[in-house]
């Protein structure tokens, strides 16, 4: 059931363009990337050039979906980080006489049973959604990467071990594996990202040992190894950095998953607690009265899929243009 | 090829053993008195330890663990906390429920997948190429639980068409459990479908890509042979295990559908075990569905392996 030891991505040099905007490579991208050059012949065999982000973000933007992708993300994050002063209105700001008001001037996504802004509420939700999506695949990045690049690197009884060990994990239906995880550790914000972050471990790990069994065996990592670098400098200067592409590519679709799973499990009334805003909650809270006023379900709903498929799209177009080979490893969505 | 099975089916049991143990360490990682918790504030001593005698959690640990493995391998998943019925009985009533709703929604995902990503793949950058790109990311993307309530909103709601939720067996009432079936089938259908749509497009045009294509069209078959018996046949390879995984996936993963259509299924137990802390019921749901999962996984690469004699190792 292993993933299948694909042939790795190419190491350093440009990414291959498959993207239609080929403007003509300017030479400036060289000197900040502190990697040295092609000049040094004997250097350059040694050491690969690193993966350069601003090539990266050049071709990125050449894809039109991506880039929208990425601009409405970085909207989202900024709405998150200055909730407070843009919320028209506080979380809790109760309105009785003013509950279950249509969509209008005065509160443009209408009011909720208990007369609170509907909007204000999408905004203040935006931080706790993000917060809880981003812990969650911080750890699962850390953690699985980990296992992964021993996994890959050291092969052996290692790489049987922990991957056994990863696959009893990954065995687990995703979504129940997290409420498991819930129903042991209690509700919570920090508990539902500690059990998104367990389903996507094993897939970090599963992702990050196929990336470095195709870089294990490089000439630069032969090389580097016959002059005598230690382990723990290949692992961090050449088998990690020329590693990273497929890794990357997961954590943007990790983002999406994670956000996603967050909503749901708070949907479930096991993730965020009321009365705190979470657009999962939200949605839960307006279940009840969909055919009174839709829109206290409808506007939150709303949120989680624009955020989700804007993580997706990023996840695409980064796989595009880091890591076209592998465009149907993991299917996307973690579903 | 005996050899390879026989490897394929011991990695599985290795592996169902670890989770067994996960799953057993659940009840021991909850803070607290799992009995004491299970009842709540309102107990006698006397039902206190008949029900931790019944339970077996006042034996040793390890005898604990290998009393309640040996069972469960004979079907006995112990008692639930709260109704004292067997869990194994609780999980037959509800299993008729997830497998209907699994295969419907299985059978809607193939039924868009199959076309749209066989079709986008032939006529690239088409206006069906693009539908199944915009089709794929939606599905991908959107919530479950929000597509199921919207689609409540308009069908049930507005329209008047179908019945929010509920369940009926088929043998009772053949329009009513048509009915209620259609809006979660639609709902999973979708998700599973989107995935399912790109594996499919992709690995058409990997055949249509391949040699032995080429050299078909070389030696001059007509369009349409090359088609059905060089691209499709191989590119169903690729079918057989997302499918497999998908058919896993919603045999246990659509716990929160479950609950938006109050859909009587494996999930809503599951979920409800949880709110009631009914661990034993929890710990016999996900065994289950850990088993499923493997058991799937396993016959799909079997499978392969029979379909496709290049795996053989």
């Amino acid at each position: 059931m292993s993933v299948q030891p694909t042939p790795g991505p190419p190491p350093g040099g440009t990414p291959p363009a498959e993207t239609p905007s080929e403007t003509p490579a300017e030479t400036p991208s060289e000197a900040p990337g502190g990697s040295p050059g092609p000049a040094g012949g004997r250097t350059a065999t040694l050491r690969p050039a690193r993966p350069r982000w601003r090539e990266t973000l050049r071709l990125l933007a050449g894809n039109p979906t991506a880039a929208v992708a990425a601009v409405l993300l970085l909207l989202i994050v900024l709405v998150a980080v200055f909730d407070e002063p843009l919320a028209p209105q506080g979380a809790n700001e109760i309105d009785v006489a003013g509950r279950l008001q249509p969509p209008g001037l005065e509160h443009p996504f209408g009011t909720d049973d208990l007369g609170r802004d509907v909007l204000s509420r999408i905004i203040l939700g935006a931080s706790v959604s993000l917060r809880v999506g981003f812990l969650a695949v911080l750890i699962a990045l850390v953690v699985g990467s980990t296992i992964g690049l021993l996994a890959g690197f050291y092969g052996r009884w290692v790489d049987d071990v922990l991957m056994r060990v990863m696959d009893m994990l990954f065995a687990f239906p995703a979504v129940l594996l997290a409420i498991a995880v819930l129903a042991v550790r209690g509700p919570g914000s920090g508990n539902t990202a500690l059990a998104i972050a367990v389903v996507y471990v094993p897939i970090f790990a599963r992702v990050t040992r196929a990336s470095v069994l195709g870089v294990r065996e490089e000439v630069y990592v032969r090389a580097s190894r016959s002059v005598g670098a230690g382990d723990l400098r290949l692992l961090t200067r050449h088998v990690l950095p020329n590693a990273a592409p497929p890794i990357i590519v997961q954590t943007s679709i990790s983002l999406a998953f994670a956000v996603l799973a967050e909503a749901a499990l708070s949907f479930l009334g096991l993730g965020t607690q009321p009365p705190n805003p979470s657009w999962g909650l939200m949605l839960a809270e307006g279940r009840g009265y969909i055919e009174l006023a839709w829109w206290i379900a409808f506007f939150p709903g709303m949120a989680i899929f624009l955020t989700v498929l804007c993580f997706n799209l990023l996840g695409d177009g980064l796989r595009d243009v880091l890591d076209p080979r592998q465009r149907t490893l993991m299917g996307g969505g973690g579903r | 090829m005996t050899g390879y099975l026989l490897r394929r089916t011991g990695q599985s049991a290795v592996v169902l053993a670890g989770v067994s143990v996960i799953v057993f360490a659940l009840v021991h990682l909850v803070p607290g008195d799992p009995v004491r918790l299970a009842l709540g504030t309102r107990f006698d001593q006397a039902t206190y330890d008949a029900l931790l005698a019944r339970s077996g959690l006042d034996q040793p640990l390890v005898q604990q663990f290998f009393g309640w493995a040996g069972r469960a391998l004979t079907g006995d998943l112990g008692v639930s906390f709260r109704s004292g019925d067997p869990v194994t009985l609780l999980i037959l009533e509800r299993l008729p429920a997830t497998v209907t709703l699994a295969f419907a929604s299985l059978l809607v995902a193939l039924l868009i997948a199959v076309p749209l990503g066989t079709v986008s793949a032939l006529r690239p950058r088409t206006v069906v190429d693009r539908a199944a790109t915009v089709f794929s990311q939606f599905g991908i993307s959107v919530p479950d639980f929000w597509m199921g309530i919207v689609l409540i909103l308009v069908f049930a709601g507005t329209l008047g068409w179908l019945p929010t939720g509920g369940y009926v067996p088929l043998g009772e009432d053949p329009l009513g459990w048509l009915q209620r079936l259609i809006m979660p089938a639609v709902v999973t259908g979708v998700v599973s479908g989107s995935v399912i749509t790109r594996f499919v497009r992709s690995s058409v045009l990997e055949a249509l890509g391949s040699d032995h294509v080429r050299t078909a069209e070389a030696k001059g078959l007509p369009r349409r042979q090359v088609l059905t018996w060089h691209v499709l046949r191989n590119a169903l390879l690729p079918l057989v295990t997302v499918t497999g995984v998908q058919l896993a996936y919603l045999l246990s993963g659509v716990v929160v559908v479950e609950i938006v259509f109050a859909w009587p299924g494996l999930g809503q137990l599951a979920l409800q075990s949880v709110q009631a802390r009914d661990y034993p019921v929890l710990q016999g749901a996900i065994l289950l569905f850990a088993l499923v999962f493997l058991v799937i996984n396993l016959l799909v690469d079997l499978l392969y392996t029979a379909i496709d004699p290049r795996i053989r190792r």
